[in-house]
């Protein structure tokens, strides 16, 4: 390998540690709702997405940085709804029904965009599109800095979150012990719905980085971003929000490069098997959480 | 009437999908990785009737066979971890099989011209069916013939020994545990038989489409898979086949006047039918609202489901 296939390599690598944020967000969503609530919510992603559709109202309306927000504040709208519609109301005890509606939820919101927007991908606003860093040989896009920059400011934000408020600290004590926390007299139904607007935050935002990092949005993008934020749940470690945000950028990185190596066609498949390594040299993920319970 | 018989077809094709994974299901294992075992039938079979010229039957018990082979060896490490750990696990390679089959290419000469899986453009030309004039009613029948059979086995498998270490190791491992039943062996044995349906419902479906691709085989077809014995309610094999019309014979098709938002409809459908019967239309409790209890435990749903995603 001579010195430009180097450059080459590095550069898609950077490209996509700058871009696995996004699935480092998606990937802390699913920790955190299976955290709380130990269930999957499967239609999480595609309400990500959803969001990023529903700020595309405001487009004309704001600037680009607005749009943002309010992917990010409809993405708790949507998550507060899902957690209504898909969870509330099923009892606790069975965890295949909440698995069987969030997944209705999530081809109902893909139908549902398929149908607002006629199949046809949207254009996405980005932020710092034109702009290129140089770095020596490297190039960094100006738009994957931005997203990569708002992904930490989420993560930020949402440690803070959990770690300065009271908020925060019912959402860790219902994690922890549900019966306990509501003998302590936490509202654990008040929590695991904080805990969906919370996720849906997160993951509002991600689907808006998405859209500014690919410049469209499409139904399309649901399923593969499901995918890829279950792989990185799981490889992260379940529970952990550390081990989410490493495995985001190590998906985004690994998903880059092999693509690079072996074309668009194959790279899923190195991706998935890397996954596979995890699950059989470490089951428990980078960072598992202790064991105890269940 | 041709129509009715297609959508026989495509029910009973579903529902040997369905009770594939009410194999696995019962084990209290959710697994998406049907739709991986019935592309490696579908493939396999198609593989073996237009390429090679061999007999259907031969080819249809090939294509199981190689499933099930597959499964069992995807079973012992997939299966160490359980819940969300075993969702992403058999996703992951129900992903790679498609793409493996999205990457394959092998064509061979034969006097009707080159045949053969062709990358991302699909396999077409799997005519063994009209190649051997099998009427659509004669499809049918052999479709529902081995529907039946699958049928009887689970059923006879379901009273046997074999259905009661399932049925125990989904109610509660760690009891089933302590009470000395092999874990690691009854859930690779649900997951190889499993496989070997799935695998057959795949060969059955590769002959009934004649050109299949992988946009056939993604997740959204182990969903289905999964969605079938849930909605129908784990306790019995009769839902499943019911929860299999529900969907492909009402919502899938019935619902054609409402046009492009039957899809929709769908989703939303799902979602009612959880909220409203969320352990399946025939769990137990079903029994019990009608005042017809018998034996066993009336959350049973809830129990499998605790050993199923809890991680």
């Amino acid at each position: 390998m001579d010195l430009m296939d180097f450059i080459d390599l590095t550069q898609s690598l950077i490209d996509g540690v700058l871009f696995g944020t996004t699935y480092s967000l998606i990937g802390i969503g699913f920790t955190l709702i299976f955290g709380v609530m130990h269930k999957i919510n499967l239609s999480y992603a595609a309400a990500s997405i959803g969001a990023a559709y529903l700020s595309l109202i405001l487009v004309s309306l704001v600037p680009a940085p607005i749009v943002y927000l309010g992917a990010a504040l409809l993405g708790g709208l949507l998550g507060w709804m899902v957690y209504l519609i898909c969870f509330r109301y099923l009892p606790l005890n069975n965890p295949l029904a909440a698995l069987m509606s969030t997944v209705g939820m999530l081809l109902a919101i893909e139908e549902l965009i398929s149908h607002m927007t006629m199949g046809m991908p949207q254009n996405y606003p980005a932020l710092f599109a034109s702009t290129n860093i140089e770095i020596g040989q490297f190039f960094l896009r100006g738009d994957l800095i931005f997203v990569f920059v708002l992904g930490c400011a989420a993560m930020v934000g949402l440690t803070l979150l959990l770690k300065r408020t009271r908020l925060g600290l019912a959402t860790r004590a219902v994690a922890q012990q549900p019966v306990a926390a509501q003998l302590c007299g936490m509202g654990v139904n008040a929590t695991n719905a904080n805990t969906f607007i919370i996720a849906g935050f997160l993951g509002g935002t991600a689907g808006a980085m998405a859209g500014a990092a690919i410049g469209v949005l499409s139904p399309l993008m649901t399923l593969p971003l499901t995918v890829k934020g279950l792989v990185v749940t799981v490889i992260g470690g379940l529970g952990s929000i550390p081990g989410a945000i490493v495995a985001g950028l190590i998906v985004g990185g690994a998903e880059n490069l092999f693509q690079f190596l072996r074309g668009v066609s194959e790279r899923d498949i190195y991706v998935m098997l890397m996954l596979f390594a995890f699950l059989v040299f470490r089951p428990g993920g980078l960072f598992a959480a202790p064991g105890g319970r269940d | 009437m041709d129509f009715y018989l297609g959508l026989a077809q495509v029910i009973g094709i579903h529902s040997l999908l369905g009770l594939s994974a009410w194999c696995v299901l019962h084990t209290g294992q959710v697994s998406l990785a049907q739709g991986g075992f019935f592309a490696i039938g579908a493939y396999t079979a198609g593989v073996l009737t237009s390429m090679w010229g061999w007999p259907l039957a031969l080819a249809l018990a090939v294509g199981a066979l190689l499933a099930a082979a597959v499964a069992v060896a995807v079973g012992f490490p997939a299966l160490r971890v359980k819940g969300l750990m075993l969702v992403v696990a058999t996703t992951a390679f129900a992903e790679i099989v498609r793409l493996v089959f999205f990457n394959f290419t092998w064509r061979v000469q034969t006097p009707a011209g080159p045949v053969g899986p062709d990358g991302s453009l699909g396999f077409g030309g799997i005519r063994y069916f009209p190649a051997n004039g099998w009427t659509t009613l004669e499809v049918c029948l052999l479709i529902w013939a081995l529907v039946s059979a699958v049928l009887l086995v689970l059923w006879w498998l379901d009273r046997s020994r074999v259905g009661t270490l399932w049925r125990a190791v989904g109610e509660d491992e760690l009891a089933a545990q302590s009470a000395g039943i092999n874990l690691t062996a009854a859930k690779v044995s649900a997951f190889g038989i499993g496989g070997a349906i799935a695998g057959l419902a795949g060969g059955v479906f590769a002959h009934y489409a004649t050109h299949i691709e992988h946009n056939n085989f993604s997740i959204l077809l182990a969903t289905f898979a999964i969605a079938y014995p849930i909605i129908g309610g784990l306790s019995s094999l009769a839902g499943t086949i019911l929860a299999v019309i529900f969907i492909q014979g009402f919502l899938l098709e019935g619902l054609r006047f409402i046009g492009d938002w039957r899809s929709l409809m769908f989703g939303v459908l799902i979602v009612v039918v959880m909220l409203v019967r969320p352990g399946g239309f025939l769990n137990q409790s079903l029994g019990v609202s009608l005042g017809l209890r018998r034996g066993g435990s009336p959350n049973k749903a809830g129990s499998i489901g605790k050993g199923g995603t809890h991680a």
